[in-house]
């Protein structure tokens, strides 16, 4: 059996948890530089509050309602996820977690020690309310994209208090007949509309076609998300997170940016990131995609994107940041107001099968790369850094409504009046 | 012109300390203080009302959430949309303090209400910590 247990909204959970004065309050959460709206908590959701709008869209119906809203507190967020998952983790010994506020369980061997499946949802809900004051969904299956669509049903179906279980074909048509077939766990926008098309709606028609006919439309992917919706597992942990294929760092800006060296300094600042994200997973950087903009709601939208393609794949932030340099003058113009610009990796070697060219000196420089993330590790990203990346602030990110940071800074530790 | 003295060296190594083994062995607050760290959190008193409880103004407080309040024990709640720290009553359903100067509380039916944690620890900070002066106003 396997369990996907994730908290319900949880970045407006979590901005709930240290200020009690907003717990029956609507609650709204920011994306980076306060762009759109990313989190609803259910109380704002009854309002009709809608996810993924601009903030400067909606701000009259938050107003209108007296909503709360809040920047990302990433600070906040990661220490009560650290929780929230050592929590979950008491309840089985095999744990994956899969995202910061979803963790999948696999229950081998259980089935002497638990007879009831609810039950025990429940008791793992309880548990992680009372501890970390975060409410959580909690859905099992016999597969995990079962298991997570269970936790579907548990958080948004009538009837299921917070606790769906997917134990057999018939529990698994119930609540399949109530999905969508666009909720699926694996069947993005594109499919679902192609497959609306042929008149399959709802996640249990999905489940009755034809495996095979199903990969040679699709791919073997969606084949197998079929399978798994019945009940055939063929996902593992390791498939779930497998080394991403693209890297990206893009972000808005918080001020817009006319200066030649600050757009420089924005766009290493994405190359740093990415190169750190690069090593993470071994990986090296082939192809690399630079880019910035004006905002499309400008009067003139200017875009300039450009593709360096290195000689002999590389990890080290030095190569990548030169890289970044060489190209600016292709990319900045004068009199543009930037409103975004990034850096991506679009094309990744792996260092385990890299191909040492002949004529090419091999410029990596691994220690000097480990020392560089171990130390940002440590004492914070942007600690050390290249010359390129500058000393400005200016494009540091906006975050107007910032709940204080109540685990990880004494100044911030919640009152509590005697 | 600058001399640096360097000294020959013949390669002693000297004794290696017999405490070696023992190295990991010393002692940790966090260890002693808290006991379910997943499920604590650290606050700081504000108010004079738990006084005989030993509780002062800017005391730090360690609150595990993890433990079920007892009758008299000293618990951090949401009353009304505020942290308070006070001494519970079941029984009749009050917040009592640890002062003459101040009556105890009755949680009605409208009031918010929740037990957040019992607070297992408090600590008083004789010298003041320059990390925790930036928050008294």
């Amino acid at each position: 059996m396997y369990a996907l247990v994730d908290a319900v909204s949880f970045y407006a959970s979590a901005e709930k948890v240290f200020d009690p004065s907003i717990r029956n309050k609507p609650v709204v959460v920011l994306t980076n530089n306060d762009g759109c709206i990313c989190a609803v908590c259910p109380i704002a959701r009854r309002l009709g509050i809608p996810k993924f709008e601009p903030y400067f869209k909606v701000k009259w119906l938050l107003q209108k309602h007296g909503v709360v809203v809040r920047s990302s507190n990433y600070e906040l967020y990661a220490d009560l996820s650290e929780k929230m998952m050592n929590v979950i983790a008491r309840f089985c010994d095999d744990q994956y977690i899969y995202s910061i506020d979803e963790s999948f369980l696999l229950f081998k061997n259980y089935d002497n020690l638990i007879k009831d499946w609810d039950k025990y949802g429940h008791e793992i809900r309880r548990a992680i309310w009372k501890e970390t004051k975060l409410p959580v969904g909690v859905g099992f299956g016999m597969t995990p994209t079962l298991a997570k669509a269970a936790n579907h049903a548990a958080k948004k179906l009538l009837g299921y208090n917070g606790v769906a279980v997917i134990e057999s074909k018939s529990s698994a048509k119930e609540v399949l007949q109530k999905m969508d077939v666009g909720d699926i766990w694996g069947i993005g926008r594109k499919i679902s509309k192609r497959l609306n098309l042929q008149g399959i709606n709802n996640a249990f028609q999905f489940s009755t076609l034809d495996p095979k006919s199903i990969r040679r439309e699709f791919s073997v992917v969606t084949e197998r998300t079929l399978n798994e919706l019945n009940g055939l597992s063929c996902l593992s942990w390791d498939d779930v997170r497998e080394d991403k294929r693209e890297i990206f760092s893009t972000r808005s800006f918080g001020q817009r940016i006319v200066d030649k060296h600050a757009l420089q300094a924005a766009l290493s600042k994405h190359g740093a990131i990415v190169c750190k994200k690069v090593r993470q997973q071994s990986s090296l950087v082939k192809k690399l995609l630079i880019f910035a903009s004006s905002s499309p709601h400008d009067d003139f939208y200017y875009k300039q994107s450009f593709i360096y393609e290195f000689p002999v794949a590389s990890d080290n932030s030095c190569d990548i940041l030169s890289a970044i340099s060489s190209v600016l003058d292709e990319i900045f113009k004068p009199g543009v107001r930037f409103y975004r610009c990034g850096v991506g990796a679009i094309q990744l070697e792996s260092r385990r099968f890299q191909q040492s060219d002949l004529f090419m000196p091999d410029n990596s420089n691994p220690q000097l790369m480990k020392c560089l993330d171990k130390i940002n590790n440590r004492y914070g990203q942007g600690t050390l850094k290249l010359g390129s990346e500058g000393k400005s602030e200016k494009f540091k990110m906006r975050r107007e409504f910032l709940s204080p940071q109540f685990t990880s800074n004494w100044k911030d530790i919640p009152k509590i009046i005697c | 012109m600058k001399f640096i003295p360097i000294y020959i060296e013949a390669g002693i190594s000297g004794f290696e300390s017999p405490a070696t083994e023992y190295k990991e062995l010393g002692l940790s607050l966090d260890q002693l203080l808290i006991s379910h760290p997943n499920a604590t959190f650290i606050g700081q008193a504000s108010g004079e009302s738990m006084i005989e409880a030993g509780i002062f103004d800017g005391d730090l407080l360690i609150v595990d959430r993890s433990l079920t309040a007892k009758n008299g024990n000293i618990i951090v709640a949401n009353y009304n949309g505020c942290f308070v720290c006070k001494i519970i009553d079941k029984d009749q359903a009050r917040l009592l303090s640890a002062s003459k100067d101040h009556a105890p509380v009755k949680i009605n039916q409208e009031d918010e209400f929740q037990v957040e944690g019992i607070v297992t620890r408090s600590i008083r900070m004789h010298l003041k910590s320059p990390e925790l002066l930036k928050c008294m106003p």
